[in-house]
């Protein structure tokens, strides 16, 4: 979208901006927050994901759509019942040849109007668009976005570089977070270290309480040392994914392979999670258990399932063989 | 005109001009071979055809155009892919991730198929969404199988989309001595075949299902394939299309004024391809309908104007939301315009794009009143479901029509 501004403000009446808390908001979040926050807009978020929200989600959907996503409309629901003005939904589409993002969050927007619609209700939707290869920018699109709130080009500036900086900040501490564990397990003894389990999943299903949370709290009750695929240095897990292949086309997707790549000897085994049926995972986790070798990868498929006992049994028997192994095979335990 | 009767300067040297009447007429006639000149001003040519065994995947009837390229542009061997049979597909099934999408499966079977009658060389395309993805997986799947004396020509490794890359690129694993010229002249008449192949579909579906003679329109769809798998040359192409269609005209049709029209939008492959969707556009002809497929190379990947299509559908979606919803959108309101009787929506099992379009297609119908069919194919073999569908939706369609 070109820039607008000095034109006419359409979005200048909206106060209350409503961020749903999923998909890419587990990405963006911070620089979407900020950005509004800058703008001068009451940002609303609604509560994490529960069963209700699948529900509403669930109503609101295609019965093929990925669980992820019927949460999503799930919590756009939630944020039109809390009476916000108008819900913040960006349509990202890529940043480069292979580092696309899967096509639901290119439809995202025009998917929630639409589902509203059909289901004889109303959502107010403000977006944009980032598709760097075709010449639509990330910051054109900030901007563009700012200019439509009534900012000037200045402010718009301002805001941008704020939400840039914030959500650059928080990747960068989690980053670092992780390498300190990382590095603290590596230097204890080889007796005293606790088994190091990656999680590779896409981060709105990974940190999602409700999807990506049971496997994390199983893990952790287990006395496993958790780690995030989607915690590391995302540039340098992008670069090094080009190693793996040439050809993936999702910026999410390589960012996991590289950081598994980047971890592969610090840790013990791996889970792979996706929400049934995520499109990019059904090719890649293939990829992934073909070509990552020498670690134990336990692939696991949440669905919208009620009760959380099948995937602890998994996770548990998963670590159960791991500490097995450690100690030297079932027969020296 | 010149004349021969006074020629008053004449020089010494010259011949003289008979006259018409003196010159008498001779016949020479000698055995053997035509010889030819001393210096034609050519050197012979030299053997640039490769002999590497090109396979493609199956897809609709495009085999003709894949047989051309392969024979014609890249100048090598071309392994034809079997029919897919119930075994192909089981095999595809086995050998991909369960939630996949479904071309996967069935491309793979194929490859699997091809390598088994002796291809060395699979190609693959690139596009968008996980096509992209398509060609290193599958690769990497029939390696991990056993199959290993082969190379993959996989469109997604030329990243740069240009041209020259892809010459290169074709150069290096097909055929080294590949002639650029000779290339890009088969290639338009390659192109020419997707679109005479598309044309005649269009014609063939608009038209079979009120034949005379059963069986007369099937008939001539395949001379024309086999004219089209036998040509060799561009004119080859023009003239097997140009018969075929004069053919497919001159068959004797017993169509209604006002037909029952239904419009199939869809998944790019499960909509075109008659082994994913169990053969649905000939069941339908069967029924009496007049067909549309909105859902071509052609037109989607040769003819279409995407900004256009956007705002043509601007009231229903801002941005353009996934490789061919766009497109299927706008096709299905164009049907919907046109006061089609129903629309048929065709994908694939999980495939993300044409779900997302799904919303979009239950408003237009709504606006519109005109009744849409949801069908999702996964790599089933058994059809007794879908008849009954279809005859149920026809059913309502025509007595909406009546009334």
């Amino acid at each position: 979208m070109s820039l607008e501004f000095g034109r006419r403000a359409d979005l200048a009446d909206v106060r209350r901006v409503g961020i749903p808390r999923a998909l890419l908001y587990y990405r963006y979040g911070i620089a979407w927050r900020t950005f509004f926050e800058q703008l001068g807009c009451e940002v609303v978020l609604d509560a994490p994901s529960d069963r209700a929200t699948l529900e509403t989600g669930d109503h609101l959907s295609v019965d093929e759509c990925c669980l992820a996503s019927k949460l999503f409309l799930g919590h756009v629901s939630a944020l039109v019942d809390e009476g916000v003005d108008a819900v913040f939904v960006p349509s990202l589409m890529s940043y480069g040849r292979f580092e696309t993002f899967c096509t639901k969050f290119q439809a995202l927007p025009d998917l929630a109007e639409n589902a509203f619609i059909v289901a004889g209700r109303r959502v107010r939707v403000i977006s944009f668009r980032i598709d760097e290869p075709k010449g639509d920018a990330e910051e054109d699109a900030y901007l563009g976005l700012a200019a439509r709130f009534g900012a000037s080009r200045k402010e718009a500036k301002r805001a941008y570089k704020a939400a840039a900086d914030a959500q650059r900040a928080y990747d960068a501490s989690m980053a670092r977070e992780q390498e300190k564990l990382v590095k603290g397990l590596s230097k204890l003894p080889e007796a005293e270290r606790p088994l190091t389990i990656l999680i590779a999943a896409h981060p709105y299903v990974s940190h999602d309480p409700f999807v990506g949370g049971v496997v994390e709290d199983a893990l952790r009750e287990q006395g496993a040392c958790v780690l995030f695929a989607d915690e590391t240095d995302r540039s340098r897990a992008l670069k090094r994914s080009y190693d793996f292949s040439h050809s993936i086309p999702w910026i999410v997707n390589r960012e996991l392979i590289g950081s598994i790549l980047m971890l592969h000897e610090h840790i013990d085994g791996i889970v792979l999670m996706s929400a049934y049926p995520c499109g990019p995972d059904s090719m890649c986790d293939d990829a992934i258990e073909r070509c990552i070798k020498g670690k134990p990868i336990l692939t696991l498929t949440v669905d919208a399932q009620a009760g959380t006992a099948g995937v602890e049994t998994r996770v548990e028997s998963f670590v159960d063989i791991l500490s097995y192994q450690k100690k030297g095979g079932y027969l020296n335990a | 005109m010149r004349s021969f009767q006074s020629q008053p300067e004449q020089g010494v040297g010259e011949p003289r001009v008979k006259r018409p009447a003196e010159e008498r007429g001779r016949i020479v006639m000698r055995e053997g071979k035509p010889r030819p000149l001393f210096f034609t001003g050519k050197r012979p040519k030299r053997d640039r055809h490769s002999r590497r065994k090109v396979s493609f995947f199956h897809f609709r009837n495009y085999e003709p155009a894949f047989k051309y390229f392969t024979e014609q542009v890249l100048d090598a061997d071309f392994v034809p892919t079997p029919t897919p049979t119930r075994a192909t597909i089981k095999r595809g099934e086995e050998m991909s991730a369960d939630y996949v999408c479904t071309p996967f499966k069935h491309i793979i079977g194929d490859y699997a198929a091809a390598l088994e009658q002796g291809a060395d060389v699979l190609v693959q395309v690139t596009g968008f969404c996980r096509l992209n993805y398509y060609g290193e997986l599958q690769e990497m799947i029939l390696r991990d199988a056993g199959y290993t004396d082969f190379q993959m020509l996989n469109f997604s490794y030329v990243a740069s989309g240009k041209m020259r890359d892809y010459i290169a690129y074709c150069k290096k694993v097909v055929n080294p001595n590949l002639s650029v010229a000779h290339g890009v002249k088969n290639l338009l008449g390659a192109y020419r075949m997707v679109e005479h192949i598309d044309a005649f579909r269009d014609r063939y579906l608009a038209n079979a299902g009120f034949e005379v003679e059963p069986g007369s329109f099937q008939r001539v769809r395949k001379e024309f394939i086999s004219s089209m798998n036998a040509a060799k040359t561009n004119s080859d192409i023009e003239d097997g299309f140009r018969r075929s269609m004069d053919a497919l005209d001159a068959l004797a049709t017993k169509k209604p004024a006002d037909p029952v029209r239904v419009g199939i939008v869809g998944e790019y492959y499960t909509a075109q391809d008659p082994t994913s969707c169990l053969n649905l556009e000939q069941k339908l002809l069967d029924m009496g309908v007049e067909l549309s497929n909105a859902m071509s190379i052609s037109a989607f990947n040769l003819h279409f104007n995407i900004d256009a299509a956007q705002a043509s559908i601007s009231e229903y979606s801002t941005y353009d939301m996934g490789p061919t919803s766009t497109f299927n959108i706008a096709a299905a309101k164009r049907y919907a315009e046109a006061g089609y009787d129903g629309i048929v929506h065709i994908k694939s099992a999980g495939c993300t794009p044409e779900i997302d379009v799904m919303p979009v297609l239950q408003r237009l119908s709504r606006d519109y009143h005109v009744p849409v069919l949801f069908l999702t194919f996964d790599t089933q073999t058994s059809d007794a479901g879908l008849d009954t569908r279809l005859e149920a939706f026809y059913d309502m369609i025509a007595m909406k029509k009546v009334r």
